[in-house]
């Protein structure tokens, strides 16, 4: 995160000196001084976002059981949100005046659930080809393209998921490919723009794939058809992504120390694999089997690059205390198996038993249905774990959403707990979030209230349901 | 902790070994807790059920248990009959994506209506294994398609782990959208009925070349759907939009059959008319996505509205729930209940409902005098997520909760003790 902030700090600050022109290619040109040619430096971030904070008023949820994210359940609780943003937690807070109090006698407060997994607006709903935009299948290596550019802000399952208390989503492309492209991370809102969902100040992620879907998409049509193939797929990408890399710093660095340089050409697939080199681009890898991940993370070191989180992880149970001592997070379902060899070995405590072992632990949907019941799903691997005297509290249990999640995704400082100068991303629940019998009553981001079950003026509609379907009728 | 692993070591191998004993002749009891019968006797608290022969043998407030009897004290716990799920791929399939464990499809075969899951069955799969731990007993195994609109006859299967799971013929499946629109998928289904009636009405003079030889199916694709056509067999539909579901109704009044309708995703915007008509349905309560142009109004609500109509209805999850994860009809039956279902009536959806739907009703579905004795104590509310199977008994058999899965984690559950070369 902090490498991050550097860099958009950096170019931001050249902007402000009005030092940057941008040029046909989409590079940003530094005018310099004699009869050099310009610093060529890349845009990192050419299609920003555009979110912006909905209409919020300081609000007061009082005297509820708050679950904070961080691991601590506080009855009693009140939650104060102002201008967007988290002013206090718990049961001393001074309201301001005029400030509005919701009661929460009976209800649950929690902190919106993040899904790190999703296809939502790239496999959108109605399911039809058209609309079939989440793996670029036609290469091995598509580490050019970007989820975002796939994404249909229109798609009816958005207004689900925040039914169900999503307030932060990453979109994913599929996992067909080795390499498969940009993830982003988006603000679970109405917009007609992509860019407008876009969570400002979300790192990009680079989604990877193990085992095997290459395997079976490209078996017949090239390869890999092998899980050495696969290896091999994506060492040579690094390879070419390290030289890539080489260019462009001693680029940089020749024309810093004032030689006449020409700058490299760019190269969209190197310039994402370069980001990754450069910490700036986190790796989100699907990948199934603990043998296989622990190839992964040696990968990563003999690229010298890191590994934001497993992503499906069944097999995460096997080598939990690997990947704790790595620091590498895992997003799981509480019971998905056996839809193909590789998620044989999936087990009931899988979530639990990575994090009782100290490794970071995410509960994750890969689904349009699942997403809408994150809660459901983590509830049921807290319970499985219990039993096995793996005993967390719900507390605790909760960060696997929410926390967790956002640590994977790079903003855990934005959001994902109740904590003062967080994003106010907040959810009432009808009571236990742990109960398959309790629902999302409010669901807030950034302070505005973007949902309310008991009032239909809040109920989205997409473009798409408009006079075909009744507003809200899904719920 | 040594101790108590080396325990679940021997349990676990007992288990593995005794997967295909018959029940034996000794009395199972079953005393205390709350138990659903979901028959004549109500909701009983503290009361006893004794098991026999693999059947219930007496259920009551006031029952002595005898001399010998193995006891299971069920203080604390809910005892509910186990759930079914109406519409798996149970014992048909180990892992889906793999071509040789899967029994389910009668694609790229000239076999349709023919087709019959109870030959392919695997006694000892896993899966079931898996699912009964979770508190399923039984289920409609079912074919997933065939190249043309009948799918083959289904099995009601026990989950027994034996060779003795099949318990009856199950319902043929059929499929409209197959057909490649739903003209095609009607019409083609109402002119098969039609030759196949008169095709067994002039069987003898078909044969010997004397009738019409130019069938939509084959002889013998024709010959498994007699029994449809004479209301002996269920036709379970796929259907999911209203128009499709008045469609079905109208093919059950045209031809007298017995029509059960699977899906159903917009069964509420017509749930008077499925009433009217008697026809029950098999629904997914999470369906609520536009996820095609014949299911626009899926909701959330759909069970509680089918529920208010007095529709008679199951609870039967697709995709991941119709095999590896059948066992989720009780979080999907508390999903109804979140949205509006009565619980009894949510419970009822995945144990007597269903068992009445398919007609199997004198041997599943309640716990009541003669049933075959399919239940399933709770350590809390059995449709509550973080509610976990404490016994499963199937056919009078009280089974370990141990599968593949749980050897799993014991074995890296157990890497705390010693190293994973020793286990």
């Amino acid at each position: 995160m902090s490498k991050i902030r550097k860099i958009v700090g950096s170019t931001a600050m050249l902007t402000v000196a009005g030092l940057l022109v941008m040029n046909m290619t989409g590079t940003e040109v530094a005018k310099a001084a004699g009869d050099r040619a310009a610093l060529v430096t890349i845009n990192k971030n050419p299609y920003p976002s555009t979110y912006e904070p909905f209409p919020s008023t300081t609000t007061v949820i009082k005297n509820a059981t708050v679950l904070t994210g961080t691991g601590a359940k506080l009855e009693g609780a009140s939650v104060l949100m102002e201008n967007g943003k988290i002013v206090g937690v718990g049961s001393d807070l001074v309201i301001p005046y005029g400030t509005e109090v919701i009661d929460g006698t009976g209800k649950w407060v929690t902190p919106g659930i993040i899904d790190v997994h999703s296809h939502l607006g790239v496999y959108a709903s109605p399911g039809h080809k058209s609309l079939s935009d989440g793996n670029e299948a036609t290469s091995p290596v598509t580490a050019d393209v970007w989820a975002e550019h796939s994404v249909w802000p229109q798609d009816p399952g958005f207004s689900r998921a925040i039914a169900g208390g999503v307030t932060t989503i990453q979109i994913l492309p599929g996992s067909a490919n080795l390499i498969g492209g940009r993830s982003v991370t988006v603000k679970n809102v109405p917009s007609r723009t992509r860019e407008g969902m876009k969570f400002p100040g979300a790192p990009y992620g680079l989604k990877m794939a193990c085992g095997e879907n290459p395997k079976r998409v490209y078996g017949k049509k090239g390869g890999p058809s092998t899980r050495m193939a696969n290896m091999a797929g994506y060492r040579k990408a690094w390879i070419k992504a390290r030289e890539y890399k080489a260019k462009w710093d001693k680029y940089t660095k020749d024309y810093n120390a004032g030689k006449d340089v020409k700058a490299p050409k760019q190269d969209l697939e190197l310039d994402t694999l370069m980001g990754v080199l450069n910490g700036e681009i986190l790796i989100h890898n699907h990948c199934y089997r603990a043998d296989e991940m622990v190839d992964m993370i040696n990968m990563a070191k003999e690229f010298n690059y890191k590994i934001s989180t497993f992503h499906h992880a069944v097999e995460s149970y096997k080598i939990a205390d690997i990947l704790a001592k790595e620091n590498v997070c895992s997003a799981m379902w509480s019971d998905w198996w056996g839809f193909k060899l590789e998620a044989f070995d999936g087990v009931d405590e899988n979530i639990p038993m990575v994090a009782s072992a100290g490794a970071c632990a995410i509960v994750h949907s890969d689904d349009g249905n699942g997403i809408q019941r994150l809660n459901q799903e983590a509830a049921k691997a807290w319970a499985d774990g219990r039993k096995v005297g793996l005993d967390f509290t719900e507390g605790e249990a909760f960060s696997w959403l929410t926390l967790n999640a956002a640590k994977a995704l790079g903003i855990a400082d934005k959001t994902g707990s109740l904590e003062p100068g967080k994003m106010a991303d907040v959810v009432i629940w009808s009571g236990d979030p742990f109960s398959v019998y309790s629902l999302a009553e409010k669901v807030f981001i950034d302070g505005a209230l973007l949902y309310d079950r008991a009032d239909k003026n809040t109920y989205w509609q997409s473009d798409f349901e408009l006079g075909q379907n009744v507003k809200g009728a899904h719920q | 902790m040594r101790k108590s692993f080396l325990k679940i070591l021997i349990i676990a191998a007992a288990a593995l070994s005794v997967g295909g004993n018959l029940a034996s002749a000794k009395i199972l009891a079953i005393k205390g807790g709350i138990i659903h019968t979901l028959g004549k006797k109500g909701t009983l608290r503290n009361g006893v059920i004794l098991i026999e022969n693999g059947r219930i043998k007496r259920v009551g407030a006031n029952i002595a248990i005898p001399d010998g009897a193995e006891v299971i004290d069920a203080a604390g716990k809910i005892v509910v009959p186990g759930f079914m799920h109406s519409g798996s791929y149970l014992g048909l399939s180990e892992i889906s994506l793999t071509k040789d464990s899967n029994e389910h499809s009668a694609k790229k075969s000239p076999f349709s209506a023919a087709f019959d899951v109870r030959y392919g069955l695997k006694s000892n799969s896993v899966v079931v294994a898996d699912n009964r731990r979770h508190g399923l007993t039984h289920a409609i195994s079912q074919p997933s398609g065939s190249d043309g609109i009948f799918s083959g006859s289904g099995a009601v299967i026990s989950l027994t782990s034996s060779p003795d799971m099949v318990f009856a013929k199950g319902p043929m499946i059929a499929n409209p959208a197959k057909a490649g629109n739903r003209n095609l998928g009607w019409g083609k289904i109402r002119l098969i009925l039609d030759q196949v009636t008169y095709y067994d009405d002039n069987r003898s003079r078909i044969m010997k070349g004397e009738g019409p030889g130019d069938f939509l199916l084959t002889p013998y694709n024709m010959d498994a759907l007699v029994p449809v056509i004479k209301g002996r067999q269920k036709l379970v539909l796929m259907v999911d939009s209203v128009d499709d579901i008045r469609q079905a109704i109208a093919l059950k009044k045209d031809y007298g059959l017995d029509v059960i309708i699977s899906g159903a995703a917009e069964g509420w915007q017509v749930a008077r008319e499925l009433a009217a008509a008697k026809v029950p349905v098999l629904i997914n309560p999470q369906t609520n996505l536009p996820s095609n142009f014949g299911a626009l109004a899926s909701s959330f609500h759909n069970a509680a509205k089918l529920a208010k109509a007095g529709v008679e209805f199951a609870i039967s999850p697709g995709g991941m729930a119709r095999n590896h994860n059948a066992f989720m009809v009780a979080q999907m039956a508390g999903l109804a209940v979140a949205h509006g279902l009565d619980w009894d009536r949510a419970l009822r959806a995945i144990t007597l409902s269903p068992a009445r739907i398919f007609g199997i009703d004198k041997s599943f579905g309640s716990i009541e005098k003669g049933k075959i004795a399919n239940i399933v104590l709770w350590d809390g509310d059995p449709l509550e997520v973080t509610s976990n199977v404490a016994h499963v008994i199937v056919g009078g058999k009280n089974y370990p909760l141990v599968s593949r899965r749980t050897l799993l984690r014991d074995r890296y559950l157990g890497l705390k003790n010693k190293p994973y070369a020793y286990h």
